[in-house]
């Protein structure tokens, strides 16, 4: 009886960003016909920058942000260091799209405007899971633990990293795999230094390249990086990775790509008689018109707690808690990084050298806490890593010292000492009461507005409070003057949940289905035609920024899919 | 290029109508590409009197004069204090900028004769420090407090010293002739020569 169904496409892909992109691709290369649907406005690739390569003279402002229109407009966006008038454009209005902002416990959820999504926005850092992050939960109890490991996705992490390019340096860590790279970026004078310091009075620290989606040696259709400095202003030569700059492109080339752009999910139609989703309801944001697509198969890419608040619209008779949720976990075990400056050191090293050109990343510090076998008392669980930044001083930095006139002057214009920061990026654990919900109210569409519970726990405060002192040792360590650190620290100075913008979990991967939504393929246990490939799936967070992890998901789950639809399975 | 964007290209050919006037407008802001539109301070000014811009352009050049470079005025930067006076600085800011200049136009020509931008530059720094010294308590002075949009109670002079210093190394002129300019490096090298009398680099801003 199903074969003889007239489905408008094979797969439809909601969201373009770094998961829709990538199982766009995937898809339309393995031959299905796919739409892709995306809430935000068309963008092209190389026209659409506006703010790319623009000088500071040309800037509103000079780059001085319009406070009171932001604070009103994008109340929550505009604290993004990426947030500018050279990048607003991309950023969804959160005036005229709201959602549920608790007074006491914000949440910051952070949402691109346009065909690419947060790709065009990201910091372009990658870094494979270990098998101790996939363990984490089974170890130490917390969550489920994750069906797969580390073996499983290796070669989707090459898979994705030799398409996407990325540099770095192998380092042989078992705590961070090393990956495809492609040649490493030059350091600095004064990293060597310090590394050849940490070598000697700190040999558990290990500092190495930064793992970074930007080109160092060119791939097809795109150019090696330039070094102007802003990636996220947009790129032309598609040195860093978007979905603008590679897999829409390669999802296009293959002609069995549509892609629909300012059009937002209502919800999935569930067909009780088969078991599957039957269609997908939307609204053209700019028309209001209503529209409905049938399919074989639906692939959630809107984002972690989007793509969940898609499943929470769509009940029905079978499924009153929301879609795929029999489970009762869907919404649930929210998480983010926690972020910030951990400690900051002052040096006089190497004041003769410089440098020239813009590197759009700085080192990285990979984990070196509860590692296997060692640090076994310390009153906290799993880690944290640090992203380094070095930056010589300048006028930006001390623009208010007193004084007029040419020795102002003068001063202002050279270079002073160097700044070496390390900003710590913690795990966070799984919890069932942190969870994203939809509430009473209604947007301009006639959706529910989601809202969030969620709170830093314990454990995250002491991996902040070690991430600080252990940064305080690293920069004596490696030579500082002077070391300021992050001080005082408890959940109301914290970042804010939501504000590492690594948002996941909602919709968890798990064996068990009366645990969690999704299986070992990142497939619906309830809903065989199901696939939620964003973070939504995250069991646990490990420390290390999320995004190829979810690309390397998204692509096995597209293999899988394509395979049992060819089987007959779906 | 779609089916829409080719309509709209054939008929703007044919009839030399402007895309705004077929209604298929984008927004302004769609349709500026920045790198290519006018500088910020070519905007209209419609803040100050005339004699208000001889005192800001005076005061400015106090801060950033002209040497063997440019000075505040050469860069532009009374173009930048009125534009960022009149848009950017919100109420408070702005009555503090507005009471500060009315105190300077009818105190100085009392007190020394001339209006502020006729006097010698000696007398133009004394009274400058003056400011100062009276605003050194202001939390703008303190130590590395840079990362911030502004401090909205900072006194006028802080405020003049700020929007200057601030226009001035973004501005074209100062970013290419007193600082170092290369906005298409094509390579990084993490260790030049540095001498001793050379400028940072420019921008980009974030």
């Amino acid at each position: 009886m199903r074969e003889a169904i007239q489905y408008d496409f094979d797969a439809v892909v909601v969201g373009s960003g770094i998961t829709g992109g990538w199982a766009a691709k995937e898809l339309t290369e393995k031959g299905l016909k796919v739409l892709v649907l995306e809430r935000g406005r068309d963008l092209q690739h190389g026209k659409g920058y506006r703010g790319e390569h623009a000088p500071d003279w040309k800037v509103p402002y000079h780059g001085k942000k319009p406070r009171e229109f932001y604070e009103e407009e994008y109340p929550m966006a505009n604290r993004v260091y990426a947030f500018s008038e050279a990048t607003r454009q991309y950023w969804l209005n959160e005036k005229q799209n709201p959602y549920v902002v608790d007074k006491q416990d914000p949440f910051m959820w952070i949402r691109g405007n346009t065909v690419g999504g947060r790709s065009l926005l990201w910091g372009r850092q990658v870094y494979r899971w270990s098998e101790m992050d996939f363990r984490a939960n089974e170890r130490d109890g917390h969550g489920i633990p994750w069906p797969v490991g580390y073996d499983d996705i290796a070669p989707w992490y090459s898979h994705v990293e030799k398409f996407i390019g990325v540099n770095g340096k192998a380092e042989g860590l078992p705590q961070l795999p090393d990956g495809e790279f492609q040649k490493p970026m030059p350091w600095m004078a004064l990293e060597r230094t310090i590394q050849r310091r940490l070598q000697k009075k700190a040999p558990d620290i290990t500092l190495t390249n930064a793992r970074v989606a930007v080109l160092t040696e060119d791939l097809p259709g795109r150019s090696a990086c330039h070094y102007c400095g802003p990636c996220h202003r947009g790129c032309s030569t598609g040195s860093y990775f978007s979905s603008q700059a590679s897999t829409l492109p390669a999802a296009r080339a293959t002609g069995n790509m549509t892609l629909k752009s300012n059009t937002l999910v209502e919800r999935l139609q569930y067909d009780a008689e088969t078991g599957r989703i039957a269609s997908i309801h939307v609204v053209d944001t700019e028309t209001r018109e209503r529209q409905s697509f049938s399919a074989r198969m639906f692939f959630l890419c809107a984002s972690t707690v989007a793509s969940t608040q898609i499943l929470m619209q769509s009940t029905s008779e079978q499924f009153p808690q929301g879609l795929a949720n029999r489970s009762g976990a869907l919404g649930h075990y929210l998480m983010d990084h926690t972020l910030g400056m951990s400690g900051m050191g002052l040096f006089y090293d190497d004041m003769d050298s410089y440098y020239y050109g813009n590197r759009p990343t700085g080192l990285y510090v990979p984990r070196f806490r509860n590692l296997e076998g060692e640090d076994e008392n310390l009153d906290f669980l799993r880690g944290y890593n640090y992203q380094t930044a070095t930056l010589r001083m300048d006028w930006q930095t001390s623009f208010n010292t007193k004084g007029f006139g040419a020795d102002l002057k003068n001063s202002l214009r050279k270079p002073g000492p160097w700044l070496f920061a390390l900003a710590g990026f913690t795990e966070c654990l799984p919890r069932e009461s942190n969870r994203m919900y939809l509430s009473k109210k209604l947007d301009r569409f006639g959706l529910p507005q989601v809202a969030f519970d969620m709170r830093w726990s314990d454990n995250e405060v002491k991996l902040r409070q070690d991430a600080a002192q252990q940064a305080t040792r690293i920069l004596r360590a490696a030579g500082a003057v002077f070391t300021m650190g992050e001080e005082n620290i408890s959940p109301e100075t914290m970042s804010l949940p939501g504000e590492g913008i690594h948002e996941m979990g909602t919709a968890r991967m798990g064996n068990d289905p009366a645990q969690a939504v999704l299986n070992k393929w990142n497939q619906a246990h309830d809903v065989p035609n199901l696939f939620v490939t964003d973070g939504s799936f995250m069991t646990s967070a490990s420390c290390v920024n999320p995004s190829l992890t979810y690309m390397a998901f998204t692509a096995r789950a597209c293999d899988y899919a394509a395979t049992q639809l060819a089987a007959g399975q779906l | 290029m779609n089916r829409r964007e080719f309509m709209q290209c054939a008929v703007i050919m044919i009839s030399g109508a402007s895309a705004a006037q077929l209604g298929f407008a984008l927004s302004p802001e769609q349709e500026t590409y920045l790198a290519t539109a006018p500088d910020y301070i070519a905007g209209e000014l419609n803040f100050l009197t005339p004699a208000q811009r001889n005192l800001v352009a005076a005061m400015a050049e106090v801060v950033i004069p002209r040497t063997e470079t440019p000075g505040a005025i050469d860069a532009g930067v009374p173009r930048f204090i009125e534009l960022m006076a009149g848009d950017w600085f919100n109420d408070q800011e702005r009555a503090i900028f507005v009471a500060g200049l009315a105190d300077i136009e009818t105190r100085i020509p009392v007190d020394y004769g001339k209006p502020f931008h006729l006097l010698e530059a000696s007398l133009q720094l004394e009274i400058m420090q003056d400011l100062e010294a009276q605003a050194k308590d202001s939390a703008w002075y303190d130590f590395a407090n840079v990362q911030r949009q502004f401090i909205s109670d900072a006194p006028f002079i802080c405020q003049v010293k700020e929007l200057t210093i601030w226009g001035f190394f973004t501005s074209e002129v100062g970013a290419r002739e007193v600082l170092r300019y290369e906005p298409m490096p094509m390579r990084f090298d993490g260790d030049i020569p540095l001498g001793p009398d050379e400028s940072t680099w420019a921008g980009p801003s974030f």
